[in-house]
């Protein structure tokens, strides 16, 4: 196990990580979801997260960006302590998430999608702006996140009628709207088939370096974790097991258990 | 799939969005202008309603429907106490007028304000406490102001008979019509209400329409993934209860107007209940929904109460003759009924998405028939 945990005793602006989590715990009841995670993801890599389903990937998240308040611990982004920060002022700072479950606003239009949340990066978490027609701003750049993935073409659908594929992608440009630093994107490709697999982790692939960003990413399939990320962390009942370069998380024995399904009694 | 990025595509959407623009932008104020030319002549037809005075209350109502819309349709908030702002409007206007000797104009405006604020305060006390929260408490501030109301503390107002006869100068009666009356020009009190209805709902166009309204549909759409991409849904919810409460206060003032005094039933249950009925009946999803559902519900309450001997087709040539008196005394039953179809059926679309659904569709059979 390598770890990269941040020595406690260093003064807190260290500008390291972009993003790093020290002893982050949440607790739902008796089930501990997160369990003391330390995390650093370095400016710039493609850090993968892995783990069986209820490892608690998704509640990292949700403490992360502060979806939901984590019972210990805290969060960095940028040098600086975001764990009180609301949910809502973190994707102002570069930090933004994708959802597992097709998240949209569902009755609005393809372009309407993206186009709020265009004009809510350039406005902030709250803006009384009563002048004006709302659907007109930012609409070329509403436009080029579209393109980027590809649903320029359905710009006057409804969410909610695209096939799901197609919301998955929408789902992406939503996030990309809020012009994150750090994108984390919760199982990009889940319910799609291989083909769309394949485009989904080019066009991930792309963005990254187009967009300069660091992405931290929930998948399941294995193949695309092994080839496109720079460093992995494993997830298991909470806890992190392994966080390692993908050659070495191949042969880790730990997660080949975790991964078997087996039973680890200790640890 | 994902190689689509196509010039073409930003090319028609940007003709697309030229050809329609004149007429696609004014369609909601010429729209209005039709409601408040058309809503007399048509509803004091002799074959219809036969009076006039009925297109005020319409008219007020659908301006307390639209405001009660910003939150049902827009921010996807569900109130059961509205009408205690419409209540703040007749209380206020008619207290300012009756106990502090206001000129009627400053009465209105406080009022409004005042419900403003206190609308500002309530939503920051109730938007953010989940729906059956926020229903139950808008509720219980509606009841307790009816309960304030009804107890005349200081004899202030009036108690179960409410306030009566608190007019502008400028307003005067003659033969049960109310006439604007000024030195050098007289004409009916329904211009002057026209006019100010049309400012209402011009202004509230202008709000669902701006970069914040926008942002209210996206809040109601999913709060969750708002919240995510960085919106502070909770003040937007705030601020779309405080501009609903202000535009219902703005009804309020010329209901007080129109009664000629402040009711306890302006604020009562069943006016709260009254507006979410007739707002749902006429589609929360689009902006004349609620005036749709007003006048459907006004409309066929006189015309059901009063109606009671059909005659095909005309008086003038009885050929058929029905008694309706028996049945139609039931038109809530018979309101009722259309609200629950119009619910059932299309939730959201309301008698006018339905409306529109079929000209939209009859428009394109027409159209590819011609072809
Ligand atoms: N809101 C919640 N309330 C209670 N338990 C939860 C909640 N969200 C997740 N959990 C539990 O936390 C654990 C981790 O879930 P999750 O983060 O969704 O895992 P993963 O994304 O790795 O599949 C699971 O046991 C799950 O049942
Ligand atoms: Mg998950």
């Amino acid at each position: 196990m390598i770890d990269i945990r941040q020595n406690d005793a260093t003064e807190a602006v260290q500008s390291d990580p972009i993003l790093q989590t020290d002893g982050l715990t949440k607790r739902f009841g008796g089930v501990v979801a997160v369990d003391d995670v330390d995390l650093a993801v370095e400016q710039g890599e493609l850090h993968a997260i892995i783990g069986p389903n209820g490892a608690g990937k998704t509640t990292l998240f949700d403490t992360v960006t502060g979806a939901l308040p984590p019972t210990a611990g805290t969060v960095w982004f940028d040098g600086e302590e975001i764990t009180d920060l609301p949910q809502e002022a973190r994707p102002h700072r570069g930090l933004a998430r994708s959802f597992q479950s097709n998240q949209l606003f569902n009755d609005l239009s393809v372009l309407e999608n993206v186009r709020v949340v265009v004009q809510t990066a350039q406005t902030g978490t709250f803006s009384l702006d009563l002048l004006g027609e709302g659907q007109d701003r930012y609409r070329d750049r509403a436009f080029d996140h579209l393109e980027r993935v590809g649903l320029d073409d359905q710009y006057s659908t409804a969410a909610k009628n695209l096939s799901h594929g197609d919301q998955r992608r929408l789902g992406i440009a939503v996030t990309l709207a809020t012009e994150p630093s750090v994108l984390l994107l919760d199982e990009p490709t889940s319910g799609i088939g291989t083909t769309e697999t394949q485009e989904t982790a080019e066009m991930i692939d792309d963005l990254r370096q187009e967009l300069d960003l660091t992405i931290l990413l929930i998948e399941h399939d294995m193949d695309i974790v092994l080839l496109m990320s720079d460093r992995i962390t494993v997830l298991n009942q909470g806890e992190v097991i392994a966080t390692a370069s993908p050659e070495a998380i191949r042969d880790n024995e730990d997660v080949q258990n975790a991964y078997l399904g087996g039973m680890r009694e200790e640890l | 799939m994902s190689d689509r990025r196509s010039p073409e595509t930003i090319a028609r959407w940007a003709t697309e969005s030229l050809d329609t623009d004149v007429l696609h932008r004014l369609r909601v104020p010429l729209g209005l202008v039709a409601v408040i030319v058309f809503i007399r002549p048509v509803v004091s037809h002799p074959v219809l309603l036969g009076y006039e005075q009925i297109a005020n209350s319409i008219l007020i109502w659908m301006l307390f429907a639209a405001s009660f819309n910003l939150l049902i349709g827009y921010t996807g908030l569900l109130s059961f106490g509205h009408a205690m702002f419409l209540g703040f409007g007749t209380y206020g206007a008619a207290i300012g007028v009756l106990h502090m000797g206001l000129p009627f104009i400053v009465a209105a405006l406080i009022s409004v304000a005042v419900a403003t604020v206190v609308a500002h305060l309530i939503g920051r006390l109730t938007v953010q406490k989940g729906e059956i929260y926020f229903a139950m408490l808008t509720l219980a501030f509606a009841q307790s102001v009816y309960f304030i109301a009804n107890q005349n503390y200081g004899g202030i107002t009036g108690g179960s008979t409410g306030l009566s006869g608190a007019l502008p100068a400028w307003i005067e009666s003659y033969r049960g019509v109310m006439y604007v009356s000024l030195e050098w020009l007289r004409f009916d009190w329904y211009y002057l209400l026209a006019v100010v209805f049309l400012i209402g709902m011009l202004a509230l166009w202008q709000l669902v329409r701006s970069p914040f309204g926008r942002t209210l549909a996206v809040v109601r759409e999913n709060e969750e993934l708002a919240r995510a991409v960085g919106i502070d849904t909770r003040r937007y919810k705030i601020w779309s209860f405080t501009f609903s409460g202000m535009f219902a206060a703005l009804a309020g003032v010329l209901l007080e107007i129109n009664n000629q005094g402040a009711t306890l039933h302006d604020l009562s249950v069943t006016t709260s209940g009254d507006v979410i009925l007739m707002t749902v009946l006429g589609g929360t999803k689009y902006f004349f929904g609620p005036l749709t559902g007003v006048f459907v519900w006004l409309f066929s309450r006189d015309f059901l109460t009063e109606f009671e001997t059909l005659v095909v087709p005309l008086s003038e040539f009885p050929i058929v003759r029905v008694e309706l008196s028996g049945v139609l005394t039931y038109w809530q039953f018979f309101l009722g009924l259309l609200f629950v179809i119009a619910v059932l059926v299309a939730p959201r679309e309301g008698v006018w998405g339905l409306f529109r659904g079929g000209v939209e569709r009859l428009f394109q059979r027409f159209g590819g028939d011609q072809e």
